[in-house]
């Protein structure tokens, strides 16, 4: 296994130093950048969106032919991509690691040393992942290829849900303490605009219409962001702690896992509106879908367990255990990975067959997972 | 080490009602008994008789049973009180699964936790097993020592350490008896 090690890449910390207060007199540059609509995402830290599914964006606000040019630019980034196994990458709180887990052999090929705990992960189009470090008031951007360190940003917060557009211009960051959400600049951590929600806003995702929507925690709700004008246009009642979130391929659908009330509230995205509140597990604290949507995968981590869901009936079918104290899942193919953060492993299980086939060794405490593609794209 | 005002303490504590951190922590312990696991199974098995073999607790005191859904309050020798309730609950497994209530940082310097107990076979013997994920009782990037992530772990290691040793007193002196 080759370690790789941050700083060798040389790669120097971005330190801004204004107060967010001044980046907020000057987000109107920001407020000009709409954001990219794509064909095809990799979504947070949830799941690829297959090839040509149909884009539901919704944003009539922006001005079309920007909406189209970053689209082409977005599809064209993607046609350079060489087709290879998607690989996942695992951050482990406690081990301040990040590691690459190769699909096809299902064995880590790559780990990476970053800065303190990093407890939240989110992916681009172009390969690069995002990590927030609560308690070292950073985010790292990492190169999946290389598994390199790119970037370091400071980040004045508890940061800890975090998302970036699939173009890898902006990052998306959750202030744990002061109940925040912030966009950066991936470039410089610049903040470019800053919107209050709810209280301990855990983790976000970012839709194909320029949405966040992000788990508040100690609100019980869920709020959507409009991520180009960083304002908070709706609200939504959750159940009792809302912590995970994940849109289903279409994105016509919000699921959110609810730590305390252990059960999932399914949300209508058009409508704002809750649909379901489905139960689970005990302690719900990750979601996924399956690639095809038609089922939902809940990690419940008292119950050491992944429960499935049928994704048109919302009724349990299935009840895999896997280890302890599971958190993190992403689906990729037909295959989900669970990161187990008391057993320092990561479950694979067989879509197929509904059996956790393999567990992977990985550095102390993961928590999250993302996806990204070791072919490097827009190079 | 630093010293925290009466009022901080207040404060923190009025605060922290189900505070949860970005940060959790492990607490793992673990301890063989010469005992067959269903009868520390008959002792430990009673959520809410904790204090029949905890050296740390005053009183505890149960509602609902044992079975998911049930609660305990504990009280601290030193007079602090915390709630728990049962997630799951699975005798047949010999195991369950719990979480904290509203903190109190005078009976654990934590602000939340959640914990397994379970107990299995170890040759003519049993192990119990009680680990458990917590976050520090200060959640602030910038937390007293008190509060800190250390703090908890000692705290924490050292509940449910003693708490076991308690159990194995407890079990291996009724089987001697």
């Amino acid at each position: 296994m080759r370690e790789l090690f941050e700083g060798k890449s040389g790669v120097v910390g971005e330190d801004w130093t204004d107060g967010f207060v001044t980046h907020l007199r000057h987000s109107g540059a920001a407020k000009r950048n709409p954001e990219p609509t794509t064909g095809r995402s990799v979504s947070g830290r949830f799941r690829v969106l297959a090839f040509g599914e149909p884009r539901n964006d919704g944003a009539g606000s922006w001005p079309t032919v920007v909406m189209r040019s970053a689209w082409l630019a977005t599809a064209l980034l993607v046609a350079a991509t060489p087709v290879s196994p998607a690989s996942i990458f695992v951050a482990s709180q406690g081990a301040s690691q990040l590691a690459r887990i190769d699909t096809g052999t299902n064995t880590v090929t790559a780990t990476t040393q970053v800065q303190t705990g990093p407890a939240a992960v989110a992916a681009d189009a172009r390969g690069r992942l995002y990590l927030s470090h609560p308690d070292a008031s950073a985010i790292t951007i990492v190169e999946g290829e290389t598994a390199r360190v790119l970037k370091r940003l400071t980040y004045k917060g508890q940061a800890f849900g975090i998302a970036a557009d699939p173009l890898g211009r902006f990052v998306y960051v959750g202030d744990w303490t002061t109940g925040r959400v912030s966009r950066l600049s991936a470039e410089t951590g610049a903040v470019e605009g800053v919107v209050a929600v709810g209280k301990d806003p855990a983790n976000l995702v970012l839709d194909r219409a320029g949405r966040i929507w992000v788990a508040d925690r100690e609100s019980h709700q869920v709020s959507v962001i409009d991520a180009a004008r960083m304002e908070r246009v709706a609200t939504i009642a959750a159940g009792e702690a809302p912590f995970a979130l994940c849109l289903s391929p279409s994105q016509n659908r919000l699921y959110v896992a609810n730590v305390r009330s252990n059960d999932l509230t399914v949300i209508d995205t058009a409508a704002l509106k809750v649909v379901a509140t489905v139960p689970v597990g005990a302690m719900p604290y990750g979601v996924a879908t399956s690639a095809d949507g038609a089922r939902i995968l809940v990690s419940n981590q008292h119950a050491g367990t992944v429960t499935i869901l049928d994704a048109n009936s919302l009724t349990l079918t299935d009840t895999i255990t896997v280890g302890r104290y599971p958190e993190g899942i992403v689906v990729a193919d037909a295959r989900a990975y669970v990161a187990n953060w008391f057993s320092d492993d990561v479950s694979v299980i067989d879509l197929a067959t509904l059996r956790e086939t393999g567990r992977i060794k990985v550095g102390a405490g993961p928590r999250n997972l993302g996806i990204g593609q070791t072919g490097e794209a827009g190079r | 080490m630093r010293f925290v005002t009466p009022t901080i303490v207040f404060a923190l504590t009025a605060t922290s009602a189900l505070a949860h951190g970005p940060t959790p922590q492990k607490v793992d312990q673990s301890i063989t008994i010469k005992a067959k696991p269903d009868a520390v199974w008959k002792v430990v098995g009673d959520f809410s008789g904790i204090k029949a073999w905890h050296p740390a607790l005053e009183k505890s005191e149960g509602d609902k049973g044992s079975k998911d859904g049930g609660t305990r309050t504990l009280t601290f020798k030193n007079g602090g009180v915390l709630k728990e309730s049962l997630d799951e609950y699975k005798a047949e497994g010999f195991t369950y699964s719990y979480r904290s209530g509203d903190a109190d940082l005078k009976a654990l310097p934590v602000s939340s936790y959640s914990a397994t107990l379970t107990v299995s076979p170890d040759g003519e013997g049993s192990k119990v097993e009680w680990i458990g994920r917590f976050y520090r009782g200060d959640t602030g990037n910038e937390p007293p020592e008190n509060l800190s992530d250390e703090a908890g772990k000692t705290a924490m290691n050292a509940f449910f350490g003693d708490g076991l040793k308690g159990l194995k007193g407890k079990v291996e002196g009724a089987a001697t008896q």
